[in-house]
């Protein structure tokens, strides 16, 4: 058999060659380690020997060419051997490469290639290992942009807010509380195992409520926040309750002569509630500790003041907030009220319609709840219970005479960090003073 | 049971096994008429003869090679290298030769053999006289690492080594000489790669490796006066490292504090907290996992300076404070 | 007792009545010659078969051949007992052949299978085979010099009869450790056989650029050590000198140091370009100063052998590698399983 001459590897890591010269030719007797051809690899020139003596023969390359190591590039003709024996296709076997598996598999990209994507997005996904198929698309192929918010949201969703360590985050997990209700003692305010512990003998453990059946309805985003926020309110500000009763005959005949002007100019009619409103925006000017913040440290006396009113709408509570009130008239909060009401109830209120209250009011009163206690919202320091008119018989002088008035209960809730009792008591005065007098705004 | 020091348990070990087993005897600088720089060999010479007790030039890389050759012919040598600091000098034979000898092989021999080597600062023998290299040694696959606290675990974890098959640095304190311990007389061993609870505790895992395992115990007493519990971790072998004690520890008490003498960076906590912290341990972990080493300075001639440059009573009390007390 | 024949490395072989006197002053036999041509063979070809499997790309890593010094090895391996212990260096496939190694598993571990001496671990750096008191190679240069004071030293408190053979290049002489253990194998008296295999290059470095004063074999005067320098590439020169001094060694009168001046054929390794010497002194070397070219010249030339015997036996040595090659290629390789086997004991 001819003896197969190969591209030699002379370096660890050397892949090709390229051959300079050949130093025989066809059909010349060869010795073995006689210098045949001179090659370059990255380094320098060598000079190939023989690998055996012979006729050379069947040349496959020639000068210039880039060679792979290992590849045959000529044969060696033993004696006897003639061009007739030399074989078609190359006799050396490709050198065998052990079967090495890895230690670790790489983790399978999934495959992406049915999704209409931009090739940037593609190959975004392929790098950041996200399944393409799972990226929704904004248009019609999936872009680098819906890559990356998709990437951001991921994050976002495991994202941790709360600072705690891995005992507590573990407890907390079997205990089924969450993180963010529970107040960390550790430096920065990390939430640590006994702070979860402490929170857990606080909490009725689940198993309790199991044993009678129930509908689990999962929290909403909105009841989870109404009932993070009440909880808030309640252990953070200390509640004091006052109560007036308000004699409203004088409110109501300022609404009539209002509805009268209201409809001249094509405007809707007043309710109770907007003028309520406007009288309490004026007795909060006079009475700035109502329409404060508690601060750590500090009070914050708000200088706009800007009213909620909380609505109820399918989903559950919202408060959109009228902003500038003490610079409103009747007539445009009135509007305004109407507006919030509508967007509310189409759920369109915008993130600006409801941040930025100092001061909320809450009426049940179209529910026949005469008075009722409600909760602060915070940060802010007060609230106002409307409860509904009621016709009924009180003492209207000191000589005793009894009289049916409309009555109106209006209870204030607030936090006594801020507000004193005579602070509250003060504010209630002029409201009812507002209420009874209506002109007494144009002092 | 009687009470001898560190430095008498590690000679007791030695002298034990050389009566008993005849392939065991000792290369060193001046381990025989001047009995070892710390008289550690003091009285050998005249029992085992200067063949078995076998004074060398100052040559420590072939001191470390000659341990290598006699045990390939099945001798048990136990090499002195007289500082620690020195063992730098024999590093391509520990390191190079007799930790790779029976993997490179093919597990066709073995190299049993022990190379001595007293570490640590105090004594003022400054920068190159006081270094503590453990956390060098351990980063040698083939070789097994072994730093015993007390005179007790000494002969214990001597006798051990011993009679290891593998090349083991016994790393000993040249402070811990003279710190004494009940020592039984008899024979016994302790096994190589299995840490101690050296003092339960509820609130703290503290793992803390030759001198300062004292030191720990020494604040330890102190804070359960008020309450605080703190357990105390001895690895006793650094290389395989027990790290399945620490981490059923950690589990326990949720906090961990390691402390050493060895400089901070590229030191031995390092190793211990990624252990545990990579390790189901850390569902457990309940504050910031943290080290105390020795700063990262050469070791000072000052003796003021000296003490400082390595972790205290006062050092290790206040970190268990702010773990323990969640102030960190 | 020093011998220093000056004469470097002759190109004439010397006449027919030189050669028969030395052999029989010597007490080789015609067997004995046959033996030593037989293994100058066979470290030849397993070499060239090295250098074509990793031209090939079979072999990973690199390899250092030493072929041109295979008188050194046939030499030392005759003037030794079997059972001496080997201090070998990265360049030793010779030694381990002449001792008498396993040429098949020689190859597998060569090879990095699990059949190899070393279970694959080593390569060819590290072959060991310590059922023949072969105590492998060392990749560290002059890294076994030291050891040897150590085995010398247990077969001295083991009251053994035999040496310890440690053999280092030209390049070794200059470590730290050769001069703490020249020093301490002759403060102990211990029986350590030194053999520098001097062939002219460390790995680039000229001896003589590397070295302050040559030969290095009269470094071991400093030392207190008897020290010898010979032509490493007459076989029988190597013989004649090894055997005095093994001799000398066993009879427990302490170290001896004898240095054999040869030549590579090969680079270094198998990144060296060869650019370090010239093309002529290479080919010069392999055409007129070739052991086994003048060992054969001697055999035929006393009629020991006739030209198709030595060639007969040549083809024979070549078999036996191919043959070991065969096995090697057939063996496994080790089982990734396996991966941290061997680290302790």
């Amino acid at each position: 058999m001819p003896v197969p001459f190969i591209m030699p590897k002379f370096d660890m890591d050397q892949e090709k060659a390229t051959i300079i010269s050949w130093s025989k030719k066809e059909g010349d007797f060869v010795k073995f380690d006689e210098s045949v051809l001179t090659v370059e690899t990255e380094k320098v020139a060598i000079d190939v020997p023989a690998p055996a003596s012979g006729t050379l023969a069947g040349i496959r390359f020639k000068d210039g060419d880039v060679v792979p190591v290992t590849k045959v590039i000529a044969y060696i003709l033993k004696e006897g051997e003639t061009f007739a024996d030399l074989p078609k296709a190359d006799l050396l076997p490709a050198p065998s490469k052990p079967e090495i598996t890895p230690v670790s598999q790489p983790v399978p990209v999934p495959q992406t290639a049915s999704v209409n994507a931009t090739p940037i997005a593609i190959r975004m996904a392929k790098e950041e290992g996200v399944n393409l198929s799972k990226v929704p698309a904004s248009g019609d192929r999936v872009t680098r942009e819906d890559v990356e918010r998709f990437i951001a949201n991921q994050k976002t969703i495991g994202r941790v807010t709360v600072p705690a360590t891995p005992s507590a985050r573990r407890v907390a997990r079997e205990s089924g509380i969450a993180l963010e209700m529970v107040a960390g003692s550790g430096p920065r305010g990390r939430v640590q195992s006994a702070d979860v512990l402490a929170t857990v003998k606080s909490v009725p453990s689940p198993a309790v409520t199991n044993e009678r059946e129930a509908e689990v309805i999962p929290l909403t985003s909105i009841r989870r926040t109404i009932a993070e926020r009440m909880q808030q309110s309640f252990q953070e500000s200390p509640h004091i309750a006052l109560t007036v009763d308000v004699d409203m005959t004088e409110a109501e005949n300022a609404r009539k002569r209002f509805n009268l002007q209201a409809e001249k100019m094509g405007q809707p009619r007043i309710t109770i509630t907007a003028l309520i409103i406007k009288v309490v925006a004026w007795a909060l000017v006079r009475n700035p500790y109502i329409n404060a913040s508690f601060h750590g440290d500090s009070i914050l006396l708000w200088k706009d003041v800007n009213i909620g009113v909380a609505t109820a709408v399918p989903q559950g509570l919202v408060v959109p907030i009228l902003k500038c009130v003490d610079h409103l008239g009747i007539g445009e909060i009135n509007l305004h009220l109407i507006e919030l009401a509508d967007k509310a109830r189409d759920n369109k209120l915008r993130l600006e319609d409801v941040q930025g209250g100092t001061f909320t009011i809450s009426n049940l009163g179209m529910f026949g709840i005469r008075q009722f206690r409600a909760v602060i919202n915070p940060p802010e320091s007060a609230i106002l219970a409307v409860g509904s008119v009621v016709r009924r018989p009180i003492v209207v002088d000191d000589q005793d005479r009894v009289e049916v008035r409309p009555m109106l209960s209006l209870t204030l809730s607030a936090d006594h960090r801020v507000i004193d009792g005579i602070v509250a008591a003060r504010f209630l005065a002029d409201l009812v003073a507002g209420l009874e007098s209506p002109a007494m705004l144009l002092y | 049971m009687p009470e001898i020091s560190y430095l008498e348990a590690i000679r007791q070990a030695l002298w034990q096994e050389m009566k008993r087993d005849e392939r065991v005897f000792l290369l060193g600088e001046d381990i025989g008429r001047y009995g070892g720089a710390f008289g550690l060999t003091h009285g050998m010479l005249d029992e085992f003869g200067p063949e078995r007790v076998r004074e060398t030039p100052i040559s420590e890389a072939t001191i470390v090679a000659t341990a290598i050759g006699a045990s390939l012919l099945g001798m048990r040598p136990v090499a002195e290298i007289m500082f620690m600091d020195f063992i730098l000098l024999s590093l391509d034979q520990l390191a190079n030769q007799a930790a790779k000898m029976h993997f490179m092989f093919g597990g066709r021999t073995t190299v049993p053999m022990v190379v001595r080597m007293p570490g640590g600062s105090g004594s003022g023998a400054a920068s190159q006289h006081s270094q503590s290299l453990e956390s060098v040694l351990m980063h040698f696959p083939g070789l097994k690492v072994v730093n015993p606290s007390t005179p007790y675990d000494a002969k214990g974890l001597m006798l051990a080594s011993l009679r290891d098959p593998n090349p083991v640095c016994f790393v000993e304190h040249k402070i811990l000489y003279k710190t004494k311990g009940e020592v039984p007389e008899g024979d016994y061993t302790i096994p190589i790669g299995v840490a101690e609870i050296k003092r339960p505790g509820r609130d703290i895992t503290v793992v803390a490796n030759n001198i300062m395992v004292m030191k720990t115990l020494n604040v330890a007493q102190k804070l359960s006066k008020e309450g605080i519990e703190v357990e105390i971790i001895d690895p006793r072998t650094l290389l395989p490292l027990d790290t399945k004690t620490i981490i059923d520890s950690v589990k326990r008490t949720g906090r961990l504090l390691v402390v050493h003498e060895a400089c901070q960076t590229g030191g031995w906590a390092g190793e211990v907290i990624a252990s545990v912290v990579g390790s189901p341990a850390f569902d457990y972990v309940d504050a910031p996992v943290r080290r105390l080493g020795g700063k990262d300075i050469p070791i000072p001639y000052n003796r003021g300076l000296e003490i400082f440059a390595i972790p205290q009573e006062t050092d290790i009390e206040q970190e268990i404070r702010a773990l323990v007390g969640g102030t960190v | 007792m020093s011998k220093d024949n000056g004469k470097g490395i002759e190109k004439d072989i010397g006449s027919r009545e030189q050669f028969e006197s030395h052999v029989k002053q010597l007490g080789l036999s015609d067997d004995h010659l046959i033996s030593l041509y037989r293994t100058m063979c066979t470290v030849r070809h397993f070499e060239y078969m090295a250098d074509r499997l990793y031209a090939a790309g079979k072999v990973h890593g690199t390899m250092h051949l030493s072929a041109g010094q295979e008188a050194v090895a046939a030499g030392i391996s005759l003037a030794v007992c079997r059972d001496d212990y080997l201090i070998n260096h990265h360049r030793g496939h010779g030694h381990f052949i002449a001792k008498g190694a396993d040429i098949n598993l020689m190859m597998a571990e060569f090879l990095g299978k699990d059949t190899g001496y070393n279970h694959g671990r080593g390569g060819s750096m590290h072959i060991a085979d310590f059922q023949s008191n072969n105590l492998g190679a060392n990749g560290i240069v002059g890294g076994g010099i030291p050891q040897a004071v150590g085995v010398g030293l247990a077969l001295q408190m083991q009251k053994r009869k035999e040496i310890c053979i440690c053999i280092f290049g030209d390049g070794a002489a200059n470590e730290g450790v050769f001069h703490e253990a020249m020093n301490m194998v002759a403060l102990w008296n211990l029986p350590v056989l030194y053999i520098c295999e001097n062939n002219k290059y460390g790995m680039s470095m000229d001896v003589a650029r590397a070295t302050a004063k040559l030969p290095i074999a009269q470094r071991a005067e400093a030392y207190g050590i008897p020290w010898a320098c010979v032509d490493g590439n007459d076989v029988v020169e190597v013989y004649d000198a090894m055997k005095i001094a093994a001799e000398h060694v066993r009879s427990g009168r302490g170290p001896y140091f004898v240095e054999a001046i040869t030549y590579r054929y090969f680079g270094h390794s198998k990144s060296d370009r060869n650019l370090y010497r010239p093309k002529e002194e290479i080919e010069d070397w392999k055409q007129n100063r070739d052991p086994i070219m003048r060992f054969t010249k001697h055999l035929l030339q006393s009629e020991i052998l006739d030209e198709s015997q030595a060639q007969e036996i040549d083809a024979q040595a070549e078999q036996v590698i191919v043959t070991a090659v065969e096995f090697a290629e057939a063996s496994p390789e080790p089982d990734i399983s396996t991966l941290m086997e061997y680290v302790y004991a």
